[in-house]
């Protein structure tokens, strides 16, 4: 019966948005602003969804929200359209679709695989949407009996796994980059005591580091210097063909697709690794469960389906920690959250209290978006390549500019400005070295939430541990945390390896 | 990212930064109250504020060590010396002056003009007109060999808009006329447009580009500018010349 009646207000949700012509006319003006981001070598879904974070602040919740998922979802499959037409991934997201689709191209078949693409990538999303609905009211329930210990290690957990998962070099690398963001965290007066850290005397710090501004500076300055210092044309695109929806061939695959839509789902729910690890994981998958992995990279249909129907899948996945325990399963989702948190949404395991129709409404609008994707990505694709025409040097600065007066906008304050920059020059150099940046930006927003969950838990236990082991959600966590630090090192390894050795003499 | 075997050379030094950044937090962190008592307060260790930053602190100055452990047992003590050779020998000040790296120093001191002393001195219409025509004119329709000399050119409009700004000399000035740093601005943006015409006359596809350049750098500031002030009513940060301009035509009676 309950269900029944959440099925019913996520009927109603959906049909005032679509009665709403504003609503719809946001909704397809943001998808089409996000294809074009994804598709734009060097203009990401998270600058995407940062930049518009600014455009939406003086909107109301709901209208944000469809705005900013809209282009989420829309850059998400966007950058699958240079991956296709001239082998560069538009996001890194669509890195895994390259291997298929660029050959699927060089075939004449450009058409076919952005057709495919796009029924893929809608498919995904709306699967992603189930999940949603369905998850979250028992993700939440469970997190309800939550205590500040488990709350604390669960940001712990959400800073290690992203650091261990994300970096592209060494694993110490992903975890340091989570503690600077923790470090960054720190900054300002403390929310327990209002003791002044870090501040150094500078009054505009007092109030911590803005979340938007940095997040802005981390993912946007990195992205215009890369691009602006590696001077690189962009190669000539492939023709593209008549755009076919492939309808008969997704039919053909629902078992790969439901395959590659719960690997997304199951990626983008773990926090901090986004729709790039998605995509490969799914390709992975797909390539060594098929009977004939030597089509693979040769422009082979079902490598593009994999990749773009996970990494949509994703969009679902990452908001279900998101929205339930209030962290970010992917770094767009963590730009989601520095948005809602502006317009006063908490996410967390209160959400159903306090705004009770918050995730019906967040699963209708990715519901909406993902048609909305395919209506436009089958009428505008050929028009929207057009863009890939335009040369970097001419739009990376006035990205830049966004980035600017985006950061200035929320707070209208200069000072957000001094800060955006030295951290967007610093992430420069910190990605150039094999540091990943999405732990760096959970951290900081993570911080807050690790430091006075860690201190209220030691209030209530009187400075005591032991609730760790007591309670059984915390040991489980705890356990995780371990063995995630533990298995990193040579000496874990070479012990199982004994171990093993010694089981296999004996029997 | 660089290839690996510069990186663990890097790492060296990056794991040294991150430890000296973690001993740093710590020494702090040991500054904050712990147990004596704050804003009436009595603490216990564990509400302290010091707490987190101490564990924080610790763990980065941890991992910095792994990380310098990790890299030197990599590049072993040889590494480390060609490193320090290197950075003394006139390879490194080669580097210092390959065209990838002046590119990088256009960029980011364009970026640090623009943030530091032309967003809050100077309306911003007319800042990011200049900002979008600089890096116009050093990668879209600029030639490599002139990227120096637009550095230097760059460098010494700032160092006067320093001066005049360090000086109250702009104060003094907008007595006589109003907006004078804005003026300055015009005049420099002028000057600079003549200059790549010059460059660029002679050659059809660099004049097509040199108009497309100006086109867009005049447009999307305007667009980016008008869609914040007057849409979204975000006020400018600095509003000049232009802003007051655009004020009198938007509020004018005749809309009314």
């Amino acid at each position: 019966m309950q269900y029944l009646e959440r099925l019913q207000t996520f009927f109603e949700i959906a049909g005032s948005m679509v009665a709403d012509p504003m609503s719809l006319a946001i909704l397809f003006g943001s998808v089409l602003l996000g294809i074009i981001f994804g598709a734009m070598p060097g203009l990401t879904s998270t600058l995407g969804v940062a930049l518009l974070t600014a455009l939406t602040y003086s909107m109301d919740t709901p209208m944000a929200m469809i705005c900013l998922l809209a282009i989420y979802v829309g850059g998400t499959y966007g950058g699958s359209y240079s991956s296709i037409l001239i082998n560069i991934p538009g996001t890194a997201a669509a890195a895994a679709t390259a291997m298929d689709g660029y050959p699927l191209a060089k075939k004449g078949e450009g058409g076919r695989a952005i057709g495919l693409t796009t029924t893929a990538s809608a498919i995904g999303t709306a699967i992603s949407m189930l999940f949603v609905v369905s998850i979250s009211p028992l993700i939440s329930k469970f997190a309800l009996e939550f205590t500040s210990f488990e709350f604390f290690l669960l940001a712990f957990f959400g800073i290690l796994i992203s650091g261990t998962l994300t970096a592209p070099d060494l694993v110490i690398k992903g975890w340091i980059a989570g503690f600077l963001g923790l470090f960054l965290a720190c900054i300002g007066r403390d929310q327990l005591q209002f003791f002044p850290r870090f501040t150094f005397g500078i009054t505009e710090l007092e109030s911590g580091i803005e979340v938007v501004p940095v997040l802005i500076g981390a993912f946007g300055i990195p992205q215009i210097i890369d691009v602006l210092r590696a001077r690189s044309k962009m190669p000539k695109a492939e023709k593209l063909q008549r755009i076919i929806p492939e309808i008969g061939t997704v039919l053909r695959n629902i078992p790969a697709i439901v395959r590659s839509a719960l690997i997304g789902v199951g990626i983008g729910a773990v926090p901090g690794i986004g729709e790039d690890i998605a995509g490969w994981v799914s390709y992975g998958t797909a390539k060594n469960t098929s009977k004939h992995p030597e089509t693979f990279g040769t422009g082979e249909l079902k490598g593009v389906i994999a990749s773009e129907t996970a990494n949509n899948a994703c969009v679902g996945g990452a908001m279900i920690p998101l929205l339930n325990l209030g962290i970010p399963g992917s770094p767009p989702a963590a730009m989601l959250l520095g948005a809602l948190m502006l317009h006063g949404v908490t996410p967390g395991p209160m959400i159903t209290f306090e705004h009770p129709n918050f995730i019906l409404e967040v699963a209708a609008i990715l519901l909406l978006a993902s048609m909305a994707m395919w209506i436009t990505g089958m009428i505008l694709a050929k028009q929207v390549v057009k863009v890939l025409n335009i040369p970097t040097p001419l739009f990376m600065p006035i990205i830049g500019v966004l980035c600017i007066i985006g950061s200035y906008s929320l707070g209208l304050n200069i000072f957000n400005l001094y800060l955006m920059l030295p951290v967007g020059i610093i992430c420069y150099f910190l990605t150039n070295m094999g540091y990943p940046i999405a732990p760096l930006v959970i951290g900081v927003i993570l911080g807050p939430m690790a430091d006075e969950n860690l201190r209220r838990a030691l209030m209530v236990s009187q400075g005591s541990f032991m609730p760790v082991f007591q309670r059984p959600a915390a040991l489980i966590l705890f356990i995780i945390i371990v063995w995630t630090v533990i298995s990193q090192f040579g000496w874990y390894k070479r012990l199982l390896e004994k171990i093993k050795k010694r089981l296999f003499n004996n029997t | 990212m660089i290839e690996i075997d510069k990186l663990r050379k890097a790492d060296v030094f990056s794991g040294t930064i991150i430890f000296l950044l973690g001993i740093f937090v710590v020494y702090q962190a040991f500054q904050m109250p712990m147990q004596d008592s704050y804003a009436g307060v009595q603490n216990v260790w564990y509400v302290s504020p010091a707490l987190f930053p101490l564990f924080v602190g610790s763990m980065l100055a941890l991992l910095g060590l792994l990380l310098m452990k990790t890299a030197i047992s990599a590049v072993g003590k040889e590494g480390i010396k060609s490193v320090i050779n290197y950075l003394l020998s006139s390879d490194f000040f080669d580097f210092l002056k390959l065209p990838v790296t002046i590119r990088f120093y256009g960029i980011v001191i364009n970026l640090l003009i623009f943030v530091f002393l032309l967003v809050p001195r100077i309306d911003f219409f007319l800042g990011a007109i200049l900002f979008l025509l600089i890096f116009f004119f050093m990668f879209y329709c600029g030639s490599e060999e002139g990227l120096p000399s637009l550095i230097y050119q760059i460098l010494a409009g700032a160092f006067v808009l320093l001066l005049l700004g360090g000086t109250g000399l702009t104060e003094k000035l907008d007595a006589f006329l109003l907006f004078s740093a804005d003026y300055l601005v015009i005049l420099y943006i002028g000057a600079l447009i003549f200059q790549y015409f010059k460059i660029c006359k002679s050659n059809a596809q660099l004049m097509s580009k040199f108009k497309l350049s100006l086109l867009i750098g005049f447009l999307a500031p305007l667009t980016i500018g008008i869609i914040f002030k007057y849409f979204l009513l975000v006020p400018m940060p600095h509003e000049g010349l232009i802003v007051s301009l655009l004020d009198a035509i938007w509020y004018a009676e005749i809309w009314s």
